[in-house]
This record gives structure tokens, C-alpha cells and sequence, in this order.
């Protein structure tokens, strides 16, 4: 699931696991021990009626985290999902009302979606500044457009084939699960496996290696935004289908949850590290906490502030094992320091 | 010559103002090691990247088996087979090993599915090859500097290039590791490859090179084999007769007004004890990476001391800041004009007032604009900075007067000591010769000035006495007076 | 650019120019004048602040509880901006000690703000506030309300001490390139956690304000105030990149997004317009920040 890849025995024997590994794992302790406990205090909890409601509670979060993996690592960020999710939902409620048969209006909505990613890859580029800024702005635009073309108003009326896709089971699980399980899969399998995959890491290691490298910077750049728009418009078209209406309000706020679930999984925000499945982890780890929120009875309205406390702590945390891994560096065996630091 | 594989014909190449290379003709055959020495700033990086593709040359050609051949770009130079080792790591620090040496060139399925097995089979062949033991799979950030030069080298060698090209390729290294490379660069040789080797260590070069090139600068001075003496290499490399005649000045020394005992930080330098007297002139000199601008930094408060003393005016000092160093009368120079002098985007002005203050500010810290006006007027015209209209941002100046705008922010504050790490780096003649007067006046006017310049004839000429680093030590105290270059470069490079 | 759109509506909707058309324009600046003042600072230090929006929110919040609970209207405006000012406390730790990314913290702090105030109220308003705390935004002298006048003579003040106050004018100085700052004697670290309280309490200011004049605390109030800010502050020549900008440039800023959504109101189009066109003002912000640095480049 990360990095260690040669599969040569030897080498793990000798080298036991990366960093990046031992996080995973940790992390993957700390999601079990919760569940633990959650259980262990309440009983309810471990139905199969609430697995299933704390996994689709995050189902939205789940697909844009695939995305934003992609564009974390590449040492960017996406704040503009908030507003592609309900620009999907909401493109899409409305040809479905004015008739387009489904197929039709989910591609055309993703469609549109990717043409954002597009468009903030291509203003990152050209205006030269911070992808956070960019996003920002088409976030906000967005969102303005989002309440022109609704008129502030909830679309509904779909026909009952839509509703499959956010309230249809396979076999009997959920639909969009399964659906997000399969993207997850084949997302962490291509950015692990795949050149392109590994040149998103390169780029975020360091750029300017990359370009020296041969990698097309520009052109896999603008690949991982359109990736990451697209799935917020997929997490918007799942939106519509569950709630069967598509509306503004829609993954209010989304963009924190999503960036704090990534770095929680263990993507460092200066790029080049981070996997699919620590991200995967890290919604869980989300879910798990906002449900035993609903779960104790404190009010909802504390996510906010949850988010926010675990977005801070995930940052100073990766801050602290990335010193942690440079002095231990400075003083490692078969190291002459004077060399290593006059320079 | 007619084996001769990469090469380069009349080059030469001007940053702004600033000559670096001046008509240099250079070439290295297939199977043969040439070294290319010279001092800091001689031009031995620019003719390297010009090699390598990373920059145009003004005038002349780069010639590749004889005839003409002009590299777009760096990939452009590794696809006609020309390898690089840089001095600045151009790693992936949370990749493996394996994956370092192939980046972007992964051994990937039809589908573009990396062959993770190919993959650490081929990097461990190649780490085999060069006699490296390292594992494939290991992230190149738990590497040693050391271990992860080697992963430099074996990613230059992945391309199977015909000419390696290697710059300071020892400097991170131990003994015990640079035989083992210079082992390698020997089978290379015997393979064909054509090695242009880098360095001012002399004694590396002696070992290994077939030829040797000396720059001087910017031009090539000399050409001669590793039979050469290392005293003929030194007068080489710094020039027989010193071109630009520093102030002589003899003034009569004061007490010792500024004493460090015993700096250290562990790992960086250690156990370092030096005084200045009032009107002294201290040079420093050393190779780069000696740790005197360590030394320098930790003195300032830039850095942290581990252990050591500093006293000025008889008591000793606690220095946890730069700015707690100002207020008690120290000033530092830095060496990295750009990086950490210049506010480039602001204006002269704003730049020579940058740091002085109790005599610009009313009592309230209030600025009085005009006595700032006519305190940056006074250093523009008494260092002739130019051009003269100080609302310009200090980003339009050319290297020398850039620099004279940072000895004016020092000037301004008028500190008891004052270190000077390099500064005339990069300055044309004239700029220069101003910049020695003005700090030997300062010296005759009763300031301590610790100069620390890589430039020997400089040091020479303005210090009274010269202090040597190697490896992050003060190996010895020379009398300005009767010290020669050739015992400067004897203790810095033994 | 303002005289050309004042103009320009004006030509559109004579109404622009009636005098309590002027005033409300006018008025309708407190909230954003010091927050955008605050933003500045920031900017010319290197770093953003994106928690301006709820710190408004969670002062408000805070001083309808107190008052609410008893509390004396003397006492709400210190106690006000002693909450403010702890958030911004809290930004500035975290960005000059401990070195994470400013939009980062700001983000979280801005999720942890206006989380906190919604907890606080249940997402509901606070109403029923002392007479005499409403006086303090509703109160007039010679015919103009109180808080123009503290709010012309904050940034009348912080403009003066950003251009000729050492201590606070070294920002430029930090923010243009933060270790040769350093290396003259400037405390970098203490100048970034003293811009980050400035900004929050700018900020506490608004809210002070914006709850006496609307008569009640709400969680919500001073959403996207964070972005007007930064778009008024860079149109008044702040960067991206730190070292400039001037608190009279991000007045004018103010000034010119005031004019503008006066102008919707005006020509009566959808207040669901001002999302698109405040978004799209954003973007103008960064295309001209961009085409500045790319001259500058250039020279």
C-alpha cells in the first residue's frame, strides 16, 4: 500500500519497514482501537445497520479524498472541491429535469467537473501562483454560480432510476460503496504502480529533479486536478441520487474534512508522500470520531470544530516525525557530519 | 585530439556584467580522466554546466566527437550520453534508492505498470556494479549524505553515459569512500568512458587524472599532468603575481577588543578561539565548507552555539539573536548576497537603513525621513554607489554595487567588530578595489574586522594576520606579513 | 478604478449619488475596513489570514453570551477583543513557532472558530442585548454613527504606523525576504504573532460593531469577510509574496468591493450574483498581483 516495492525479502529484512509504512500501520492500530472502544461503550455501535450508516455518512468525503490524495502529493492542494460537489449535483439535477436520459446527465456533470480541475491546473500555471489561492478563488466563483443557476432553490424531481446510484445495494452492500471501493483500488493501485502514478511523488519531491528527469510536469499536473475535480463531481452526482434533489448546501465545509483525512492518513502538505490507503484510513478514522460524536449525544455541531483541531494536530504531528527524521539522520551511523552540514 | 569525445571551443560567458568563462578551449578523450581545477569562482561550474546542457554558452561551441553540437536542455545532453553528477543533490527524498536512480525512467509494462522486481533487480546490479552496498529499497532520506552521493553517481552511471561528469564528487565523502570511487572511476576509464573530474582538492586530482586543466579567472591557465608538483598546481591555480594591488595599510594596532574561545557546534566546527585587536584585520581562510561562515553565523546569533565564549570590550557576551549581536556591536556581512542580504524588491534606501536604527528613529520609533534620506544620501555618494538615485530597487544593480549597498547597511550601524564573509564575491575590478579601501579605512578608523574571502591575494593584502580552517577547525594563525599563498593552500588542503 | 465604477453607476442609477445612498455605502464599510486593514499587515508579512470571517463570528457570539449573562457593557468591548485576540494569538503561535504553512492554520483556526460559536449557540441568535451596548454602533455624532469614526481613526492610525512606525514598519522588511531580516536585527517571529493578533483583533473590532448594530450575536456573521478582505487588500497593492502593500491602498479596496455590491443593490440582480462576482473579484486580485510580479521579474 506504500512504498516499499522492490519485494526483495532481503531488503525488507534488512530495512523492516519505511516511515511512511510504520505510519500506516499505527494509523490502522489507532482505527481498530477506536472501533474497539466505540464498541466496548456502546453496544449499538457494532450493528451492521450503524457500520453502515458511519460509512456512508463519509461517502462523499471517501471519493473527493481519492483526488486529493493525488493532488497532496504532488505537493499542491484543491480548496475548490467544496463547490464542484454541489456544481455536479446540481448540473446534474437539472438536465435529468429537463429530461436528458441518466447516462447522459451524470457524464455530462462529470464532465463539466473535470473542465474545472482543468481550469485551476491551467490558472496554477499560467498566473503562477499557489494552488490554494487558485482554488480559492474558483471555489468561491463556483459556489456563486452554483446559487445563479439554482436560484438558491433545491432541484428535484429524478426519475426513479437515479436514485441506484446513491440508494441501490450490490451485493447487499451499498452501491456507492462498492462503487468507491472499486475507484479506491484502482486510484491507489495507479498512483503506487504506475509512471504517471510515481511521477506525481517525483514532482512533489522535488520539481525540479522531476523536470531534470524528463517528467512532463505541466501535463501530469493538470492530469491530478482534473482527477481530483472529477471525483468531487462523482461525490456530487452520489449526492444527488442519495438525497434525490441536488442543492448549494451541499459539501459545505467538505474541503477541510477531505484535506484533514489525507493528512491524517499521512500525505505530508509539502508533497511527495502519502498514499491511497492511509487517506482511506484517514476518513475512517474521521467517520469513526464524528460518529462517536452522534453516538455520545454531543452535538453535531462540534465537527466543525473537531475538524479543525484535527487538521492542526495532523499538521504539527507530521512536523514533528519529519525533524524527528532529520536529526536522526544527522547523527546516524556511517556519517561524517562535518560534511553533511557545511555546505 | 582526434579521440576526443565532448568538448569545448573559444567558449565564453558573461552573468550581466561579470565575465566568467573567457575564451576556453577544453576536451576529453574516450577512456581518460581530465581534471579541471581552479579556486572558488575560477568558472570550473559554469564550463561544467555548459557541458552538461544547463547553460548557453555567449560565444563559441560545444563540440560532441568533433563536430558542432548545441544541447537544448540537460535531457537533451543525457540522451547524446553525457552524464552529471552535481554538487547540489537533485534527489527524491522520500523515494527508494532504486527509484532515485531510474526517476522517469522506470522499467515499466506496456500499460505503463511499473516492474517493481526489474526495478530493484537493475539498481542493485548497477549498486553491485559500483561496489556500493546499499539496499535498493531503502528511502533516500534515512541515507547518509555519503550513501546518498553514491546514488548520484550510480544514477549518472544507470544512462551508461560515454562522458561522466563529476563535480566535487568527494566533498561529502570519507577517505575510505573516495578510494573506493576513485577505484570506480578507474574501471570506468578502462571501459572507455571519458571522465571530466572536477575538484580542488589536489590531492585527489594527482591520484586519478590523466590531464589536468588549471582555470584562473575564467580563463584557462595551464595544462599539465598529474606529474605536476603540488606547488606548481597552487601558483597555477592562484596566478603568479597578484593583478589587483590591495591599500597597503600599517597602522598602529590597539588592544584586543573581541575574543572568542572554544565555539563549537558539534558536527560543524569545533574548539575555535581567535582574537581582533582594534584596527585589526583578521582574514580567515580556508576551502569552502571549511566552516568559517559557520563560525561567522554562530558568533551573529544566527545559529547555535554548543559550546564557547565570546567577549567584546572585556565582558563576555550571551548572543541568542542577531539582533541581541547588533546591540552589542557586532555586524556580519554575509557571503549570500540574494538570499540573505539584499531585500531585492525594495529600494537602496530602504536596504542601507535595513538594519541601523537608534539614530534614524525618534524616541517613539517613529522614522524621520529625512534623516534617512540624507544617511543613505552620505553612503551613495562616500561608496559611490551607483546609479546614484537611491529609490531604485536594490534588484537593478549590478553584483558590485549590490555589494557596496550591503557594506553601507553595515557602515550605518557602525558596529565594534565587523565580519565580512566574501565580500567581493563575484565583483568586477573596480567595485572591488573600492571595497578594499573602504575596509581598510574602516580598520584605520579603529573598527575589528574578521574578513573571511576565499580571494588569497585578498586576504593577503588586507589582513594582518590570517587564520586557516580545514574541516571545521582553526589549523593556524599566520602573520599576514610574511604568509604566501602557496602556506595558505598548505594548511587548507593538506 | 473606484472614480470609474462610482462613475459608471453612477450614470446607471442616479440614486448612486443620493446623499443616504452615500452614507449607506459609507457605513456599510465598517465592518470591512479594519479587517481588511488587519489583511494587509498580514499580506506585507509573507503569510494570510483566513480566520478573520469567523473570529467575527465567535466574537460576537461571546460578547451576546456575556452580555446576556449579566455582563457589563463596560467590560464587553475588552472582553470582545481579549477573544479575538487570543484566536489571533493562536494563529501566530503556530505560524511563527512552530512553522506551519499560514493558510493551514488559519484554515483550521477559521473551522475551529466557527465551530466553537456554533456549538455556542446552537446555530441560533443571540438577541436581547443591553440598550446601552446597542448605542455604542447605533449611536450617532453629528449625525454620523460612533463606530465611523473609530473605524476612520483605526485606519488613519494603523496607516501612519505601518509607513513610519519602526517597530511595525520592519513587516516589509520581514516579509520580503525573512532571513535577511533576520540577519539585520529584526525579530521576525515576534513581528508575525504580533501581525496575526493584529488581524484577529481588527477583527474582534468588527464584530463589536457588526453585534451592536444588528442588535443580536450570530455564529455566522463575518462569512467570506476573510476573502473581501484579502481581494480588497491585494487590489490596494498587498502581494502574495509578501513585502508590500499599504492600509490606504486596501481602504480604497474596500472602497471600490463597496461600491460594486452597492451597485447590485442598486440595479436590483440577484444577490446570488455578489458569490460569482466576489469570486471573480478574487481572481482579478491574483491576474493583477501576477502581471505585477511578472514586471518586476522582467526589469
Amino acid at each position: 500500500m506504500t512504498s516499499a516495492h522492490t519485494g526483495r525479502v532481503a531488503d525488507i529484512a534488512r530495512h523492516r519497514l519505511t516511515p511512511a509504512a510504520r505510519y500506516t500501520l499505527g494509523l490502522a492500530g489507532a482505527v481498530v482501537g477506536l472501533l474497539a472502544i466505540m464498541a466496548a461503550l456502546y453496544p449499538q455501535f457494532a450493528d451492521s445497520a450503524n457500520v453502515e450508516v458511519l460509512a456512508m455518512n463519509f461517502i462523499l468525503e471517501a471519493f473527493m479524498a481519492l483526488g486529493m490524495t493525488a493532488v497532496i502529493v504532488s505537493g499542491g492542494i484543491d480548496l475548490s472541491v467544496s463547490a464542484v460537489l454541489p456544481f455536479a449535483a446540481i448540473v446534474t439535477g437539472l438536465l435529468l429535469r429537463a429530461g436528458a436520459p441518466v447516462p447522459i446527465a451524470i457524464g455530462i456533470a462529470l464532465l463539466a467537473s473535470a473542465g474545472i480541475g482543468a481550469l485551476n491546473a491551467t490558472m496554477r500555471q499560467v498566473l503562477r501562483v499557489h494552488p490554494f489561492i487558485v482554488t480559492l478563488a474558483t471555489m468561491l466563483s463556483l459556489k456563486g454560480v452554483n446559487l445563479v443557476i439554482t436560484g438558491g432553490a433545491p432541484v428535484a424531481g429524478f426519475p426513479e432510476s437515479f436514485a441506484f446510484l446513491g440508494r441501490g445495494r450490490l451485493l447487499g452492500l451499498p452501491f456507492a460503496l462498492v462503487l468507491f471501493a472499486a475507484l479506491a483500488v484502482a486510484i491507489g493501485w495507479l498512483l503506487a504502480h504506475h509512471r504517471y502514478g510515481q511521477q506525481v511523488y517525483l514532482i512533489g519531491g522535488n520539481v525540479r529533479a522531476a523536470r531534470l528527469s524528463g517528467v512532463n510536469v505541466e501535463r501530469v499536473l493538470v492530469l491530478v486536478y482534473v482527477l481530483c475535480s472529477s471525483l468531487a463531481g462523482l461525490a456530487g452526482v452520489v449526492a444527488a441520487s442519495q438525497y434525490v434533489s441536488a442543492s448549494t448546501g451541499f459539501g459545505q465545509n467538505s474541503e477541510l474534512r477531505v484535506i484533514t483525512a489525507v493528512a491524517i492518513g499521512g500525505a505530508s502538505l509539502n508533497g511527495g508522500t502519502g498514499s491511497v490507503g492511509g487517506s482511506v484510513l484517514g476518513v475512517l478514522f474521521l467517520a469513526i470520531v464524528y460518529n462517536a460524536f452522534g453516538m455520545s449525544g454531543v452535538s453535531t455541531y462540534w465537527q466543525d470544530v473537531v475538524s479543525g483541531v484535527m487538521v492542526l494536530g495532523a499538521v504539527l504531528l507530521a512536523q514533528a516525525a519529519a525533524r524527528e527524521g532529520r536529526t536522526r539522520r544527522a547523527v546516524g551511523p556511517g556519517e561524517r557530519p562535518a560534511a553533511a552540514q557545511v555546505r | 585530439m582526434n579521440d576526443q569525445i565532448l568538448g569545448v571551443q573559444g567558449v565564453s560567458k558573461s552573468f550581466g556584467r561579470h565575465t566568467v568563462l573567457d575564451e576556453v578551449t577544453f576536451g576529453v578523450r574516450a577512456g581518460s580522466i581530465h581534471a579541471l581545477v581552479g579556486e572558488n569562482g575560477a568558472g570550473k561550474s559554469t564550463l561544467m554546466n555548459i557541458l552538461g546542457g544547463a547553460l548557453h554558452p555567449d560565444s563559441g561551441t560545444v563540440t560532441l566527437d568533433g563536430r558542432p553540437a548545441a544541447f537544448a536542455d540537460p535531457s537533451a545532453a543525457i540522451r547524446a550520453g553525457i552524464g552529471t553528477v552535481h554538487q547540489e543533490f537533485g534527489l527524491f527524498p522520500n523515494r527508494s534508492v532504486a527509484q532515485n536512480i531510474f526517476a522517469g525512467r522506470e522499467p515499466a509494462g506496456r500499460a505503463g505498470f511499473i516492474r517493481w522486481r526489474a526495478l530493484g533487480r537493475q539498481a542493485q546490479a548497477i549498486l553491485s556494479e559500483i561496489g556500493v552496498d546499499l539496499a535498493p529499497s531503502a528511502p533516500v532520506a534515512t541515507l547518509s549524505v555519503a550513501a546518498q552521493q553514491m546514488v548520484e553517481i550510480a544514477k549518472a552511471l544507470s544512462l551508461r553515459p560515454r562522458v561522466l561528469i563529476l563535480d566535487e564528487p568527494t566533498s561529502a565523502l570519507s577517505d575510505h569512500e573516495a578510494q573506493r570511487l576513485f577505484r570506480l572511476l578507474a574501471d570506468l576509464k578502462s571501459r572507455g568512458v571519458a571522465i571530466i573530474y572536477i575538484s580542488h582538492r589536489l590531492s585527489d586530482v594527482r591520484q586519478i587524472a590523466d590531464e589536468i586543466s588549471v582555470l584562473r579567472d575564467g580563463r584557462l591557465v595551464g595544462r599539465t599532468t598529474r606529474e605536476a608538483s603540488p606547488d606548481d598546481l597552487v601558483s597555477m591555480m592562484v596566478g603568479r603575481h597578484i593583478e589587483s594591488i590591495t591599500p597597503s595599510r600599517r597602522t598602529q594596532l590597539g588592544a584586543e577588543i573581541f575574543k572568542v574561545e572554544g565555539l563549537t557546534r558539534h558536527g560543524v566546527f569545533a574548539d575555535v578561539s581567535f582574537g581582533v585587536r582594534e584596527g585589526e584585520i583578521l582574514g580567515l581562510a580556508g576551502l569552502v565548507g571549511s566552516g568559517r561562515t559557520e563560525v561567522a553565523r554562530a558568533i551573529f546569533g544566527a545559529d547555535r552555539l554548543d559550546a564557547g565564549r565570546i567577549w567584546l570590550d572585556g565582558r563576555a557576551l550571551a548572543i541568542g539573536s542577531p539582533r541581541q549581536a547588533i546591540a552589542s556591536g557586532i555586524g556580519y556581512l554575509t557571503e549570500d548576497r540574494k538570499a540573505l542580504g539584499l531585500f531585492l524588491a525594495m529600494t537602496v534606501r530602504d536596504n542601507i537603513v535595513a538594519a541601523s536604527m537608534p539614530a534614524l528613529v525618534s524616541q517613539a520609533g517613529m522614522l524621520r525621513p529625512r534623516a534617512i534620506r540624507a544617511e543613505s544620501a552620505r553612503y551613495v555618494q562616500r561608496l559611490d554607489i551607483r546609479p546614484a538615485d537611491d529609490r531604485v530597487e536594490a534588484r537593478t544593480l549590478s553584483g558590485g554595487n549590490q555589494q557596496k549597498v550591503l557594506l553601507a547597511k553595515w557602515l550605518s550601524v557602525a558596529p565594534r567588530v565587523l565580519i565580512v564573509d566574501e565580500p567581493t564575491r563575484g565583483v568586477d575590478v573596480a567595485a572591488k578595489d573600492g571595497i578594499h579601501r573602504h575596509l581598510s579605512e574602516l580598520a584605520d578608523a579603529g573598527m575589528a574586522l574578521v574578513l573571511i574571502s576565499s580571494d588569497l591575494p585578498e586576504v593577503l593584502g588586507l589582513s594582518d594576520r590570517i587564520g586557516v580552517f580545514r574541516q571545521g577547525r582553526l589549523v593556524t594563525i599566520l602573520d599576514g606579513a610574511t604568509a604566501t599563498q602557496e602556506d595558505i593552500m598548505r594548511h587548507a588542503s593538506a | 478604478m473606484v472614480l470609474v465604477v462610482s462613475g459608471l453607476l453612477a450614470l446607471a442609477e442616479p440614486r448612486f449619488l443620493n446623499a443616504s445612498n452615500l452614507v449607506s455605502v459609507g457605513t456599510g464599510m465598517i465592518y470591512d475596513l479594519p479587517v481588511a486593514a488587519g489583511m494587509t499587515l498580514v499580506l506585507a508579512l509573507g503569510g494570510i489570514d483566513l480566520s478573520v470571517g469567523a473570529i467575527i463570528g465567535l466574537t460576537s457570539v461571546v460578547t451576546a453570551m456575556y452580555l446576556r449573562s449579566g455582563g457589563s457593557v463596560v467590560l464587553a468591548v475588552p472582553i470582545a477583543l481579549a477573544a479575538a485576540g487570543g484566536a489571533g494569538a493562536l494563529n501566530g503561535l503556530l505560524v511563527a513557532r512552530f512553522r506551519v504553512a499560514p493558510f493551514l492554520v488559519t484554515l483550521g483556526t477559521m473551522s475551529i472558530a466557527r465551530g466553537t460559536a456554533t456549538v455556542l449557540t446552537s446555530g441560533y441568535y443571540l438577541s436581547g442585548l443591553p440598550p446601552a451596548y446597542i448605542e455604542i454602533g447605533r449611536g450617532q455624532l453629528l449625525g454620523v454613527p460612533y463606530p465611523v469614526f473609530v473605524v476612520l481613526g483605526v485606519v488613519v492610525v494603523f496607516d501612519v504606523l505601518l509607513r513610519r512606525w519602526k517597530p511595525l514598519h520592519d513587516a516589509y522588511y520581514a516579509g520580503t525576504n525573512p532571513p535577511a531580516a533576520l540577519l539585520s536585527g529584526i525579530d521576525v517571529g515576534r513581528l508575525v504573532f504580533a501581525g496575526y493578533v493584529a488581524s484577529a483583533l481588527a477583527a474582534g473590532l468588527s464584530a463589536v460593531f457588526m453585534t451592536s448594530r444588528l442588535a443580536m450575536g450570530y455564529a455566522r456573521f463575518g462569512e467570506l469577510a476573510e476573502l473581501r478582505a484579502i481581494a480588497a487588500a491585494v487590489l490596494g497593492g498587498a502581494s502574495f509574496s509578501g513585502g508590500t502593500g499599504s492600509i490606504l491602498g486596501a481602504a480604497l479596496g474596500v472602497l471600490l468591493l463597496a461600491v460594486i455590491s452597492n451597485g447590485f443593490v442598486l440595479l436590483k440582480l440577484s444577490v446570488y450574483w455578489q458569490g460569482v462576482v466576489s469570486g471573480l473579484i478574487l481572481v482579478v486580485a491574483i491576474a493583477v498581483d501576477a502581471s505585477r510580479r511578472r514586471r518586476n521579474e522582467s526589469r
